[in-house]
């Protein structure tokens, strides 16, 4: 086993749906011997490519989970993190950036950047990702790279530097011309894996000549030598691949490269480019937090001598139990070792430490600093971190958003019960933003998630997976309750009915505040209330916090502070106090304004310019509020923050507006108090749901 | 600080309203200035003005994303706010958005029949009115005398207020006759108020914004006003 860094590359490829990410990644599998013949997406011999591993997947199209796949390129290591390609699963997108050190983003050379590469990019620029982007499809009619890479510049802020020039476009694609090397390349043979290297094309040398100077241009701002070099007209391959890898992981630059997957066009050239430009694993920082020194940032040493620190990203079910994917930062884990997990302080002995081709898999003895691998038996939740017994270490956390949606899910039968309870576990491991509890007052299962596709992708794994068949009821946005002004409150609870009772008085006031959800302020000064009851007065208002008055959602945003109070020596108990202080919540809640409030989307709709108004009306109907209209060519994107529980059924009805040809996509953005009048229905309409029962 | 304070500090309020204190509900207007002295910024403030008296403004940004254009507004209004504690921030924040329209074109798409389509849009199907808009980066040179009399004709039929802005060139010396500069020197006529916004002069610090035209009666020509320099808000 190496333990020397600078051959491994741990990469993601991320991109728009159908932007071939998949296709793609079947070509870099089959060109690296990974595997031995290539499968069409949607093939029609049935197997479906090899990283989609789920069923689900391979029918309907899209990959949905992230599979790390291992494979070596030119004497390098490469792990590819397959990202899913829907704002829906943004948490599985994000837990893959976090763990890659480089990324390849995928684009059509059709559709170019559509709404979801923004939000693929914002993400990685969140975690500082650096990037090469591979422009694919350029086999399809209509194919404009240029046009793409300008896109890439306006749209998403990327200094992007075409490093390429495609020879020929649409039909006649036949091959590149590498900029750097000033050779052209055709890619020949069944599978494009024979390639011929050849003087360019006549026709392409003015344009050739005119591109590598820009590309110099933009790379010389990297590297002194090379500035000079190219003043002198002597630039060497070698400095000008060392100029832009640098630009590339300072985040300054994205190099640009094209091809088609489809047609096996250019997929080694970008191979080459990951290795050449993309970082290694040493040369991103990234930062854990030693639980001993009081959670102090440091950067993990990559040292494979060092202590050990990885980090579970990804559970999978797989046929031997539960396989899970680590990416080791520091230290060297191996068979038989004994790690810890530092969530919960358990101990684990690893039993069997894999290296995953997709679905297959290869046995191995050890795994060093940098890698990514997979443990089996071992149970842990997604997101934990695993270290050396003697040290106690965690990744930093990550941001999980809170879930916005939810659904009351019914097994059809007993013997469902059983697997539904089983599938739910597996998935709230997987996934941190998909959550489930039961209702007490209905006794159903609720789950909650991101959005209604979100939910939907675990209903039909349920059943596919599971066999478990749910009744699925309506959607229900979670909505939250605050208040939005001071009040006080001096409550007395008294109860006498023989024996000992129960007495409490609690006093103070409750007011808006917007840095925390919840805070407690003790200002008794005198023994009002004695010390013991003070923190039963802190558990009555989280009792109160739960569940608002109102619609019976969660309370944010309320400091409650208690000034004053009365006890009796006898009948003053802790449960007393927590009465009291949720009679003294609700009379004050009461005063306080109290409000609801609903989740907030950032909804992006992209269609042609012809149906700009259709779209802008749908959004209006739906309490929509447009920020406004970007216009590309025939092209128009639409933004505006729509509330969540307005876009239910929202595809459907894009759809039919216009001819399927519009698309949308949405993401949490925040919560805001609802009007007046639809906050009475809401009120209705829990009063109502409550009478039911 | 109320919203009240707010519209009162604005000292570019006085531009709104003729000498009678009526509301001018049709202009067209300029700000000139060489590039890099704060044209977007004025632009901004003048909608901001707009927007806190009650009325909707459409911003057309020619060549300029739609994030960057908000992130205008975002620092302007905060400028605005200063270090002053502005009650119900959050729902004047809010109503500023609800105000406002924010459309992007590309300079070669950009002409009246296609602006006008999408306010027809709007307007129609009783979205938003708008009652200003803010035409940033139209590009002069390029465009003819018809073009801009065409845009003139969509003030009147739709009673607008409209707000461009132009860049002049330290080279191109061509004024008008009211004083106007180069590119703008030959249509000064279809302009109701013109405002050019000069660098330092000696012994000053500060960029100032100076009325050239006004035939509305709001200003008086030769009113100069000082721009903050690092916050690019006109002072009182």
């Amino acid at each position: 086993m190496t333990k020397d860094l600078s051959n491994v590359r741990n990469i993601g490829i991320s991109a728009h749906i159908d932007s071939g990410k998949t296709t793609l990644t079947e070509r870099i599998l089959f060109y690296t011997d990974r595997i031995h013949s290539i499968h069409e997406v949607r093939g029609k011999d049935g197997v479906g490519a090899t990283m989609d591993s789920m069923e689900l997947e391979k029918e309907r199209g899209i990959t949905i989970q992230s599979a790390a796949t291992y494979c070596t390129w030119d004497d390098h290591k490469i792990n590819i993190i397959d990202t899913p390609g829907h704002v829906d699963f943004t948490i599985e997108v994000e837990r893959a950036l976090r763990v890659l050190d480089g990324a390849v983003l995928i684009l059509c050379s059709v559709g170019g950047v559509q709404s979801q590469s923004i939000t693929v990019n914002r993400q990685m620029d969140r975690y500082k990702v650096p990037r090469i982007a591979f422009i694919n499809k350029c086999d399809r009619t209509g194919a404009n790279p240029e046009r793409v890479a300008g896109q890439l510049r306006d749209k998403l802020n990327q200094n992007a530097v075409m490093m390429q020039v495609p020879i020929g476009l649409e039909g006649n694609m036949l091959g590149v011309v590498d900029l750097v090397t000033m050779r052209a390349l055709y890619y020949e043979g069944d599978n494009g894996e024979i390639i011929r290297e050849d003087e360019i094309p006549a026709e392409l040398q003015d344009e050739c000549d005119a591109k590598r100077e820009e590309m110099l241009d933009a790379a010389s701002m990297f590297s002194d030598e090379l500035m000079e070099a190219v003043l002198e007209g002597t630039p060497t391959p070698e400095m000008i691949i060392e100029a832009v890898r640098k630009g590339t992981i300072d985040l300054e630059m994205t190099p640009v490269f094209v091809g088609s997957a489809y047609k096996n066009k250019g997929v080694q050239a970008m191979l080459n480019a990951v290795v050449s430009y993309l970082p290694t694993p040493t040369e991103v920082e990234n930062i854990a937090l030693d639980l001993d020194k009081d959670e102090e940032e440091f950067a993990v040493s990559y040292d494979s001598d060092d202590k050990l620190v990885s980090l579970a990203f990804k559970l999978e079910e797989g046929r031997y139990g539960q396989l899970t994917y680590v990416r080791i930062y520091q230290g060297t884990m191996c068979k038989g070792d004994t790690i810890v997990n530092s969530r919960d302080g358990r101990k684990v002995k690893i039993g069997r430490l894999v290296r995953m081709h997709s679905n297959e898999m290869e046995d191995i003895d050890e795994a060093c600093a940098g890698d990514i691998v997979a443990l089996f038996g071992i149970d842990c939740a997604s997101g934990d971190t695993f270290t050396s017994p003697d040290i106690s270490v965690s990744m930093s956390s990550m941001h999980v958003p809170a879930p916005v949606i939810s659904l009351s899910i019914k097994p059809v039968d007993n013997k469902t019960q059983v697997s539904m309870a089983k599938a739910l576990n597996r998935f709230t491991k997987e996934d941190p933003t998909f959550r489930t509890y039961v209702d007490h007052e209905t006794n159903e299962s609720i789950i909650c998630g991101m959005g209604e596709l979100h939910l939907e992708v675990y209903i039909e794994r349920m059943k596919r997976e599971y066999n478990a068949e749910v009744e699925v009821g309506a959607p229900q946005v979670a909505y939250r309750e605050t208040i939005s002004q001071r009040s006080e409150f001096n409550y007395t609870h008294k109860k006498q009915t023989g024996g000992s009772g129960q007495f409490g008085r609690v006093a103070g006031y409750m007011e808006p505040i917007e840095e925390e959800n919840y805070e407690f302020v003790d200002n008794i000064v005198g023994g009002s209330i004695p010390r013991e009851f003070i923190s039963s007065c802190d558990k009555g208002f989280q009792k109160g916090m739960a569940k608002g008055a109102l619609a019976g959602a969660q309370v944010n945003g309320v400091r409650c502070v208690i000034n004053d109070g009365a006890y009796h020596a006898v009948d003053s108990s802790d449960v007393a106090f927590q009465l009291a202080s949720l009679g003294a919540f609700k009379e004050g809640y009461m005063k306080a304004k109290p409000m609801i409030m609903e989740p907030i989307m950032k909804v992006a709709v992209e269609g042609p310019t012809e149906f700009q108004g259709g779209i802008m009306g749908s959004i209006n109907q739906r309490r929509g509020m447009i920020i406004g209209t970007t216009e590309e060519g025939n092209y128009t994107v639409v933004e505006a923050e729509v509330p969540l529980s307005e876009m239910f059924g929202y595809s459907t009805v894009l759809r039919s507006l216009t001819q399927g040809k519009a698309e949308f996509t949405m993401e949490f953005a925040t919560y805001r108090p609802v009007p007046k009048g639809v906050s009475e229905e809401i009120i209705k309409k829990v009063k109502e749901d409550k009478e039911k029962k | 600080m109320l919203k009240q304070d707010l519209i009162a500090k604005n000292p570019l309020r006085i531009l709104s309203q003729d000498a009678k204190g009526k509301e001018i509900s049709q202009r067209m207007g300029l700000v000139m200035s060489r590039a890099g002295l704060g044209k977007t910024a004025i632009l901004v403030q003048l909608a901001l003005d707009s927007i806190l008296n009650g009325k909707k403004i459409v911003h057309v940004s020619i060549d300029q994303s739609l994030d960057k254009t908000r992130v205008w507004y975002d620092d302007i209004f905060k400028d605005i706010v200063g270090a002053e504690h502005l009650e119900n921030a959050a729902a004047v924040a809010a109503e500023i958005m609800q105000h406002r329209m924010i459309m992007t074109f590309k300079v070669s798409a950009f002409n009246r029949p296609r602006l006008e389509e999408r306010l027809n849009d709007l307007v129609q199907q009783d979205i938003f009115r708008p009652e200003c808009l803010i035409i940033d980066g139209f590009d002069f040179t390029k465009a003819s005398r018809e073009d801009l009399a065409d845009l003139r004709e969509l003030m009147e039929v739709m009673d607008l207020n409209i707000w461009f802005s132009a860049v002049s060139h330290r080279e191109d010396e061509r004024v008008s006759a009211n004083g106007i500069p180069a590119p703008c020197h030959e249509v000064d006529d279809l302009f109701d108020t013109v405002m050019v916004i000069q660098p330092p002069a000696e012994k000053q610090n500060c960029n100032t914004l100076n009325v050239v035209k006004d035939t509305t009666g709001a200003v008086e020509v030769g009113t100069s006003l000082n721009i903050d320099p690092s916050s690019l808000v006109v002072q009182g």
